[in-house]
């Protein structure tokens, strides 16, 4: 059997070089440019780092969900579940890895670094990183570090964004050790795990607007050489019972009302937009002359457009509300389509999965609605935006309690008109914890038919 | 020697094999530029880490320390094979180097303190000969310090591409066979004199006004 070495070589030296394997040859070499069509932020696969290897535009073969331990519950420890979604695998819809890491820090979100081949997952609470690798065997995820060191070195807390760089990874912190409020930045490592550097997010005014310094999402535009953040709030208001934090006009005070956009080079904020009522997550619309982003505010249930105007300054607005305001439905993840022509939102308090149709980013307009859990917080969705799915945990603190504390991963088919059920995984009953962030990746056997159906 | 290679060669295709996943990245786009890039010396570049030493060969077959390459002069250092043809590949990467290297030669603060170093994927078949012969296309300047490596084998290159952090796979057929395509992150390392990777761009940010700021912004910090 020849090497693929071998095989590369013999086929050059024939100078004869077939069009198939041109086609594959670009196939393989255009996974960073080719994710420049993906949309930056994190929740799923149309939101990953535009520089990461290997967006699965096909059939995922797995997800992989970043669980929270609940005391008395299986081994109690956060761990990263995987879950067989291959309708045509005999384990569909199974649970069929799970790797504790032995301890319960608020798991939460988690990023694949740009190779896609290692995992970094975060806790909100006791500020730990675990990185695992799922590149190797992807149906048998392997803790292989722990990164305990973020505090120390920059004094943040709460790791929740990571988002893939070139050889490194930008975190997104949400609070502080020395006073658990909402004052942050931002942390950078190499892909090794090293501590590079920290960015504080401004608290200064810029261009007339203060920053309030609070930190959430990240998503950056290398076309625009600009870095979005957002805000949400610290471990005082994260880390408390949902129903105390309502109920304390103080503690209501501290949620992020800002965005800023930052000079990505330079790494130096460069505007502060006022977004109120905690805008969380970003996606960038990244094709061509589609030069904006959006996200939700989790207080004031809105839609906020952030693009440029005609001075070159960046400009928020908000262009559509979710659900009623005045209920506070508390939007959480959205999900934008690979088009950006579609919006998935949850909103947790009313468990609803919302679609907006985004053909016009200026007006967004609610086109589908269902009602999918007693509570709902993550949606992810698959390139093709034809399986979607969700998860029901918010925060361990902010949860619902009693019987509308449902603990499950749903999947749904979507057929651009109704969510289908397909599977659907009880995380209490199965003793796993509370399901947050998931993320996809694909068995590396079927790279083969997947580059043939490339090539034809 | 055949042999090695092929089972080194093998060894990779296996590695490299389990390591990717079902990737469809479908159609490419070359970097955009849409700003103004920010100027030499107003920010600083981050030290995200030190390059490992590794003995390579050089196009004349000399066995060279990496370390001696990485150390004394600003390096951009990345990795190609040569029958590459992917227009937005190695082509690409090089011709992105090529208008780099003319523009650092017509600086003459610059051009004796930057070198650029291409450290082939193949070492099978980009033996030192084949690089010599790929490598005369752009050290068309015998003044500029551009440099092609190889290596002895398979084994010898892996701990440089780990060391980067740089993927490489083969791509396996319908039966599991390694076909003759290799896939890999097109990286580029901006290196200072001192060793120490200070930047690093994938196709998104081979943006060639931005790169020259950065070794314009090293030289200035270099003073």
């Amino acid at each position: 059997m020849a090497s693929a070495y071998e095989g590369a070589r013999d086929n050059a030296n024939r100078g004869g070089i077939t069009m198939r394997l041109h086609r594959q040859v670009i196939w393989g070499f255009c996974i960073a440019a080719a994710n420049l069509f993906g949309y930056a932020a994190h929740a799923d696969e149309t939101c990953n780092s535009p520089y990461m290897a290997g967006l699965i535009k096909g059939q995922e073969d797995f997800v992989h969900v970043w669980t929270l331990g609940v005391p008395g519950v299986g081994d109690e420890s956060d761990k990263l579940v995987t879950i067989d979604v291959n309708p045509a695998s005999k384990s569909y819809g199974k649970v069929i890895n799970k790797v504790s890491v032995g301890a319960r820090g608020e798991a939460h979100h988690m990023g694949f670094t740009d190779d896609r081949k290692y995992l970094w997952a975060g806790g909100l609470d006791d500020s730990k990183i675990y990185v695992f690798d799922v590149g190797t065997d992807p149906s048998r995820p392997k803790l292989i570090r722990m990164i305990d060191d973020l505090s120390a070195k920059t004094g943040y807390a709460g790791p929740h964004t990571f988002y893939a760089l070139p050889g490194r990874m930008l975190i997104g912190n949400l609070s502080n050790v020395a006073d658990k409020g909402g004052v942050t930045g931002l942390s950078l490592y190499n892909n090794k795990g090293d501590f590079i550097t920290k960015y504080d997010n401004p608290t200064s005014a810029i261009k007339g607007v203060t920053g309030d310094g609070y930190g959430y999402d990240v998503a950056v535009n290398p076309a625009k050489n600009a870095l979005l953040t957002s805000s949400f709030a610290g471990k005082n208001n994260y880390m408390r019972d949902l129903g105390e934090v309502v109920k304390d006009p103080e503690a209501m005070k501290h949620f992020g009302n800002t965005m800023v956009v930052w000079n990505l080079k330079t790494m130096q904020p460069e505007q502060i937009l006022a977004v109120p009522g905690a805008p969380l997550e970003i996606r960038w619309a990244l094709a061509e002359g589609q030069n904006w982003a959006i996200t939700a505010t989790a207080l004031t249930s809105q839609l906020w457009l952030v693009s440029r105007d005609a001075q070159g300054l960046w400009q928020a607005k908000a262009v559509a509300t979710i659900g009623d305001p005045a209920k506070i439905p508390l939007p959480v993840d959205i999900s934008i389509t690979a088009d950006a022509k579609g919006l998935w939102v949850n909103t947790f308090m009313d468990g609803t999965t919302h679609y907006f149709d985004l053909t016009d980013p200026q007006h967004p307009k609610e086109t589908y609605s269902k009602h999918t859990g007693s509570q709902v917080n993550m949606i992810s969705q698959s390139w093709d935006g034809r399986r979607v799915y969700i998860t029901s945990s918010l925060l361990s603190k902010w949860d619902k309690k009693g019987k509308d504390d449902e603990q499950f991963l749903r999947a749904f088919h979507w057929d651009g008109h109704e969510l289908t059920p397909a599977f659907e995984i009880d995380f209490a009953k199965e003793k796993l914890g509370r399901p947050h962030h998931m993320k996809f990746t694909a068995n590396p056997s079927r790279l083969a038919s997947l580059a043939g159906q490339s090539a034809h | 020697m055949r042999r090695i290679s092929a089972i080194a060669g093998i060894a990779l295709a296996v590695l490299a094999g389990v390591a990717n996943a079902a990737e469809d990245p479908g159609k490419a786009t070359a970097p955009r530029m849409e700003f103004v890039a920010p100027r030499p010396g107003s920010y600083k570049l981050q030290r995200i880490q030190h390059v490992s030493d590794a003995k390579l060969l050089d196009s004349s077959g000399r066995l060279v320390s990496l370390s001696a390459l990485t150390h004394g002069k600003i390096t951009l250092l990345t990795f190609f094979y040569t029958y590459c043809v992917d227009p937005l590949g190695c082509p690409f990467a090089h011709i992105t180097l090529a208008h780099l290297r003319d523009r650092v030669r017509g600086d003459g603060a610059l051009v004796n303190r930057v070198r650029f170093v291409s450290v082939s994927l193949d070492p099978t078949h980009d033996t030192p000969a084949v690089i010599a012969n790929y490598g005369q296309e752009f050290a068309i300047d015998p003044k500029f310090d551009w440099r092609f490596l190889t290596a002895r084998g398979v084994p010898e290159l892996l701990p440089v591409l780990d060391d980067f952090g740089q993927d490489v796979s083969v791509e396996t057929d319908e039966n599991g066979r390694a076909t003759r395509t290799l896939h890999h992150m097109l990286k580029m390392f901006l290196i200072d004199a001192h060793g120490e990777v200070r930047e690093i761009y994938t196709l998104a940010f081979l943006q060639p006004q931005v790169m020259f700021n950065d070794i314009k912004t090293l030289a200035q910090e270099a003073g």
